[in-house]
């Protein structure tokens, strides 16, 4: 029977990206100029899936305001996981939305049709009832790790301690439709049903198949990381709007100055508006309705939705949230610094700084590398910040 | 106020498409609804209720025919019965008629017809027109001259559909009401409008009023009413079909309150330059008015007072007038422009009004949500609100989007000094709005107030429509007694039914002089107990006075009453959803008013 219904887990918040979850799902965050799972919908629309079920949980609403009853003519189904209980949980969600075999992928890591594409055809040619994507990965020990056998499945492990592995289960899977009694039937861990353990007890009775895949396989782990997910979306052009010239990615109803200069590779999205004298890229992408003030520097910077970045400003090594605004005259000089996430500390992470959601810098701030500020929080006038700033923290010069 | 739906060439699935269709249409009316397929024989079946009920009447019999027609009713003549329900036939049962508007001079022919011995059996004015047909054919008409000759005695609005038992094509015929046609390669469609066939086809043409339409499998013929053919043109219509699917929310209207920061990009997308400070609204040429009239009804009327200030304060003598009224009592128009604002372009007491004004020989123009609506194309100018398409009855995102497309409107037809300023402030608008739907606190106020038996809402100046807005939509979906007021005049009379079980919503924003003066009224409120809703920035001392706050974030002035008002259709939504109402489909209410 063929795969043409994929099931997309989008319920988590996907803590560890804090604070930029504040209002938003992890696969709602920016991949360059537009969201992590619009990539993962083009990834299933490209491989022909022709009805995409999306389990939602955490900030539900994002999802289904942005996508909307459909995408890219494919009707999409919502399904709300209620309290987030682990990933084969969120597929249980889905049991009533799916008729004949599924396709499901993580909702919160770029992927290629080509992956997709390759399960599903895995599946149908071979079964046995699972498949699922595998990939080399050189930090095979951060993520699942698995173990083939002339291309059977023999082990699955979350996050091994040893640094044997390195092979990974890439999030891609295809299963029969009794995939929803298996996962019924598997004991909870600690309250929750990880749809890793269906998939070992699958293994051990070798009824799944490995399919070794490459190309794009891209995660966001920490807030950091989007500016290496920008880049890498960047650098092959995984892009959907309109290429001026090599390079450089310019939507139709955006507004760039004559005397601004765009430097390769960036991506201005639909109804931003670059200034005179700006000077945007390279690896800056920018999303909808940013607005990009006279004179100002944009690097390897990704601005979301609605941020606003007045006259002089500089911004280097930065991911902001939505409806950012920083004012005239403020910096973000970039480079290399420790960050600080509650009690954890990641050396030498190039970061200039993030700023969530709805920060507001008045003008004149200056931010120290390495800085994360929390969102609403207001950065008063000729302020100079470091370190973590909380929620709606409001700091004085 | 009713939908209509016919189709054409899909033999064995008429019956499936013209439910489907239906259920597309019952923003339009859902009070009774009914089917007549056509064939050899006519086969006929209705019933009061939603068109849930009428799935379950056809689920005993299941009437077939190469041709039919389908209406959701929405009471006008008669209360909902399954006599009065759509189709309606003549003494024989051979003849079925749908309609959609109201036949002033029904009476007078239902006097005649009944004189002369037919048999009526419903209150409905449509009733007339299959016995006026029977009478045709019985003079030796043919079936489609019987049509064109019952039509031209029909004086008021209509669009009609006819089918007839023996007969495989549907005759139809358009005056004052919507009818478009619906063209596919061996099928063809007719509706009120085009959600009711956009699963099967884009390709649409609008017919105009005096036309008559002529529709079989084979194809399809416009001829005036007289019989001279017309040549008409195909459009191709872009809307996404399941854009009419609520993507995962309880309602229509949650969905849609939540569809307002893209709604109020697409409105502005392409039309604003905000480092130039310029607003290109070119396509609607030099308007450069000495005077406006805004003419609209309900929420539309809202947007239209506040539009009204905007053109006002750029120093053009402006009003808003209800449609209805303007309609019958028109003032002294001179050469001002005249603009008509409704979201579906089709509202009967707006078109009348507009009517009305060109009669009168001035400029109009239509600011709409529907490409291709009546309003659109009667009007000398249209410019769109680009909100997509609105099924919640009570409307949401079409009055943040004509809000967003009267300032773009006042930004291109006035010189303001600080028009930079106000594109800064409206390109801000949709995460202000995002901002809103992320942290609002309605639920809570709506849990804390839902057993109240009457609201009040007051607000100054732009502030004022969203007072008005905001008892409306309470009203619409809570059934609840709610009023606004403009601040200033509750101590004028009002305040007398201001006690400690009526909730008063606030709005201030900002700490001008408005701002302080609404306190001022506030503080006269709460002296009497009444609780107080304060939807505020903080900039003023307004919270000292209030029981709640729903916050707002601080944003330019005009913008401000576009992000109160979503905090009060959050409050009305959520109200209603406690008290269990029907809220996308409120009792009594229909999406677009096509009867005066």
């Amino acid at each position: 029977m063929s795969v043409s219904t994929a099931v997309v887990l989008a319920a988590g918040e996907g803590t560890r990206l804090r604070p930029l979850t504040r209002n938003r799902p992890k696969p709602m965050l920016p991949a360059a100029n537009r969201p992590i799972l619009e990539h993962v919908f083009d990834a299933l629309v490209d491989a022909g899936m022709d009805e995409l079920v999306c389990v939602v949980g955490y900030k539900h609403d994002r999802v289904q305001d942005h996508f909307g009853p459909s995408y890219r003519d494919v009707p999409v189904q919502y399904v709300r996981q209620h309290k987030q209980l682990g990933s084969g949980h969120a597929l249980l969600q889905a049991r009533a939305a799916v008729d004949g075999p599924p396709l499901v992928v993580n909702g919160d890591r770029l992927i290629e049709s080509s992956m997709v594409e390759a399960v599903a055809e895995g599946f149908e040619r071979h079964g046995p009832r699972a498949a699922l994507a595998v990939m080399e990965h050189p930090d095979a020990g951060q993520y699942g790790a698995v173990v083939l056998e002339n291309d059977a499945l023999t082990e699955i492990i979350e996050k091994p301690t040893t640094g044997e592995y390195r092979l990974i289960n890439a999030g891609i899977y295809a299963f029969d439709a009794g995939i929803f009694d298996e996962i019924a039937d598997t004991p909870r861990s600690a309250g929750e049903l990880a749809l890793t353990d269906t998939i070992a007890r699958l293994a051990d009775r070798e009824q799944v198949r490995g399919i070794r895949c490459e190309g794009m396989w891209v995660d966001a782990t920490y807030p950091w990381d989007l500016l290496t997910v920008a880049r890498t979306v960047l650098a092959r052009g995984k892009v959907d709007v309109s290429q001026r010239e090599e390079g450089v990615w310019v939507h139709d109803d955006a507004r760039v100055h004559d005397d601004a200069t765009l430097r390769s590779p960036v991506v201005v999205g639909p109804d931003s508006e670059i200034g005179p004298g700006a000077v945007v890229g390279p690896d800056a992408a920018l999303g909808y309705n940013v607005t990009v003030g006279a004179n100002v520097t944009v690097e390897r910077t990704v601005l979301d939705a609605d941020a606003r970045v007045d006259a002089g400003s500089v911004l280097i090594d930065t991911v902001t949230g939505q409806d950012v605004d920083v004012g005239a005259g403020s910096v973000v000089p970039g480079g290399q610094a420790d960050v600080r996430v509650g009690n954890e500390v990641f050396e030498d992470q190039r970061l200039g700084a993030v700023l969530a959601d709805r920060v507001t810098a008045e003008g004149d701030v200056s931010v120290d590398p390495g800085t994360l500020v929390g969102p609403s929080a207001h950065l008063h006038t000729g302020a100079h910040v470091r370190g973590q700033i909380p929620d709606g923290a409001e700091v004085m010069r | 106020m009713c939908g209509i739906i016919g189709c054409a060439g899909r033999d064995g699935e008429t019956l499936d498409v013209l439910v489907h269709g239906l259920s597309k249409l019952e923003y339009r009316g859902y009070d009774s609804a009914g089917v007549a397929l056509a064939g050899s024989d006519l086969d006929v079946c209705k019933t009061a209720g939603e068109i849930d009920d009428l799935r379950a009447a056809l689920e005993e019999r299941s009437p077939s025919g190469s041709v039919g027609i389908g209406h959701t009713r929405w009471s006008t003549h008669g209360p909902p019965t399954d006599e009065n329900a759509h189709p309606h036939l003549d003494c024989n049962r051979e003849v079925a008629v749908v309609h959609n508007g109201i036949i002033e001079n029904y009476q007078a022919l239902r006097d005649e017809l009944s004189t002369a011995g037919h048999e009526f059996r419903s209150d409905t004015d449509t009733e007339v027109v299959p016995h006026l047909i029977e009478d045709a054919l019985a003079d030796g008409a043919d079936p489609e001259e019987a049509v064109r000759e019952a039509i031209a005695r029909l004086e008021g609005s209509y669009a009609v559909s006819v089918v007839m038992s023996g007969v495989d094509r549907i005759f139809a015929a358009r005056n004052d009401s919507p009818l478009v046609l619906g063209i596919d390669d061996e099928a063809y469609y007719l509706a009120s409008d085009v959600p009711a066939f956009r699963d099967h086809t884009d390709r649409v043409i609008y017919l105009a009023d005096g036309e008559f339409a002529v529709v079989d499998a084979d194809g399809y013929r416009v001829t005036t009413l007289d019989g001279e053919p017309v040549e008409k043109t195909v459009d191709t219509v872009d809307w996404d079909p399941e854009e009419t699917g609520k993507s995962g929310y309880d309602h229509f209207m949650l969905k849609e309150i939540h569809e307002q920061p893209r709604a109020l990009r697409q409105c502005l997308r392409g039309r604003v330059d905000e480092l130039a400070g310029q607003v290109d609204l070119a396509d609607l040429g030099d308007l450069s008015p000495r005077g406006i009239h805004l003419v609209a009804c309900g929420t539309s009327y809202h947007a239209a007072v506040y539009a009204a200030q905007l053109f006002q304060q750029a120093g053009i003598p402006a009003q808003a007038f209800l449609a209805s009224e303007y309609a019958t009592s028109p003032p002294p128009i001179g050469d001002a422009l005249v603009i008509g604002v409704t979201q579906s372009g089709e509202t009967a007491d707006t078109l009348s009004a507009l009517r009305e004004a060109r009669k009168r020989g001035a400029r109009t123009l239509a600011v709409t949500n529907t490409v291709g609506s009546t309003a659109a194309r009667e009007c000398d100018h249209a410019m769109y609100i680009r909100a997509g398409p609105e099924i919640g009855v009570a409307a949401t995102k079409t009055f943040s989007s004509q809000i967003a497309a009267l300032n773009l409107l006042a930004l291109a037809i006035t010189s303001v000094g600080d028009a930079r300023e106000v594109i800064s402030g409206l390109r801000d608008l949709p995460g202000a709005v995002q901002e809103i739907l992320d942290t609002s606190t309605a639920r809570k106020i709506a849990e804390a107030y839902r057993d109240a038996e009457s609201y009040f809402f007051i607000g100054r100046g732009l502030h004022y429509p969203v007072a008005l807005e905001g008892a409306l939509k309470m009203k619409e979906i809570t059934y609840k007694h709610a009023e606004g007021f403009a601040a200033g005049e509750l101590k004028h009379g009002p305040l007398a039914l201001v006690t400690q079980d009526t909730p008063v919503f606030a709005i201030v924003t900002g700490d001008d002089e408005q701002a302080t003066k609404t306190v001022g009224n506030v503080k006269e409120v709460e002296a009497r107990d009444a609780p107080v809703v304060a939807v505020t920035d903080g900039a003023s001392d307004v919270e000292r006075y209030a029981d709640h706050v729903l916050e707002v974030p601080d944003t330019h002035r005009r913008v401000a009453a576009v992000v109160a008002n979503v905090q009060l259709q959050l409050v009305a939504y959520h109200t209603a959803d406690m008290l269990g109402r029907s809220i996308d489909k409120p009792r009594n209410l229909a999406k677009s008013v096509t009867v005066e």
